[in-house]
């Protein structure tokens, strides 16, 4: 008996401090957003100007004929390929053409951006660091 | 809020001190029984490493004190925190559940939990309790091994917490099919996902972002 009704007596001294006071408490005068980004300006007449290229929209390719769905049967075993990392990345891809070119004679050391080098990640839609897309 | 958001992060971290009962942490009744910010008397348990725990849920084994000594049923729940087995329709008592004002409720045996020493395995084939030990087979599997007469005791069967039967599972309408999730469909490529999609659909996308710093 003793401890749980002491632990009740505590509860009932109070409200709950430490849960975040959201806009579903408080008067209806309190009013608060969620987190939501302002995809546009608000200008100095209280205006709200929409900038068609801050509200997000999705590209979705055609899915004709595409056969993941977006669950998996649980018959499926485990996979087997370990993950992708950047060196196996480069050994598929890049390493092949490299040899063709050394032994081809035609390898310059200058001009690696064939072999798809950059540089700078500068004038980049997508850049690698610091990323700019979500995924 | 903040346990049900541990709860839905996977590993459950418990309080120290916690007193575990026959209810899984994280449902209503143990949450009822340990609300945050309870300390109650210590219960010492002798400690047994994780490796040399031998009884698993669906063994059959032998009560070997109390009421029901002698008898043999299969176990349906392990509380490895306080060494307990709960063996099924062994060591019962009674008790009322379903009560409300008007009606009594239904009396149901319910078994209390048996500790490990009042516990043992029982041998497959002689039916009767042993001591059991772990080795490894000449293969390198790791089994239980009867101490009297040398034979291997079998894991029990493990299954799903969901019910659900992975070999006679039925695919529907949402679930990729086996050959289809096994297919080998990945080409390496430079590019990243959203350049190869923009090629396919064929987006051009001359202007380029203002640069902007953040601290």
């Amino acid at each position: 008996m003793g401890l749980l009704t002491e632990l009740a007596r505590g509860l009932v001294r109070g409200a709950d401090r430490m849960s975040p006071f959201t806009s579903k408490r408080g008067p209806r005068s309190y009013n608060k957003g969620r987190g939501a980004k302002k995809p546009g300006v608000l200008t100095s007449n209280k205006k709200f100007i929409l900038i068609k290229e801050m509200v997000p929209q999705f590209v979705v390719p055609d899915l004709e004929g595409f056969k993941l769905k977006p669950y998996v049967s649980y018959r499926a075993p485990e996979g087997s390929e370990p993950p992708m990392t950047a060196k196996q990345l480069f050994t598929e891809v890049v390493a092949p053409r490299i040899e063709k070119d050394v032994k081809a004679g035609a390898f310059d050391p200058n001009n690696l951006e064939k072999y798809g080098f950059e540089p700078t990640q500068e004038g980049k839609l997508f850049q690698l660091f610091p990323k700019n897309y979500v995924r | 809020m903040r346990l049900s958001a541990l709860l839905c992060a996977g590993r459950l971290r418990l309080p120290a001190g916690y007193r575990h009962g026959t209810w899984r942490p994280g449902t209503a009744a143990a949450q009822l029984r340990n609300p945050p910010g309870l300390r109650r008397r210590k219960i010492f348990v002798e400690p047994i490493a994780r490796e040399d725990w031998k009884v698993f849920r669906g063994d059959t084994v032998q009560v070997l004190t109390g009421k029901d000594a002698g008898k043999q049923a299969m176990v349906t729940q392990v509380v490895r925190a306080r060494n307990w087995v709960v063996v099924e329709g062994l060591n019962t008592h009674y008790r009322y559940v379903n009560r409300t004002t008007k009606y009594a409720g239904t009396y149901i045996a319910s078994e209390a939990p048996l500790l490990l020493n009042q516990i043992s395995l029982v041998d497959p084939e002689d039916r009767k309790p042993t001591e059991v030990e772990w080795r490894y087979t000449e293969e390198g599997e790791r089994v239980r091994v009867s101490l009297r007469s040398g034979r291997i005791i079998p894991l029990p069967l493990r299954q799903r917490w969901d019910g659900i039967v992975p070999e006679q599972w039925i695919d529907g309408p949402k679930d990729t099919t086996v050959e289809d999730a096994l297919d080998k469909t990945y080409l390496p490529s430079l590019k990243t996902f959203e350049e190869e999609i923009m090629d396919a659909m064929g987006i051009v996308e001359t202007r380029r972002a203002k640069k902007s710093y953040w601290y």
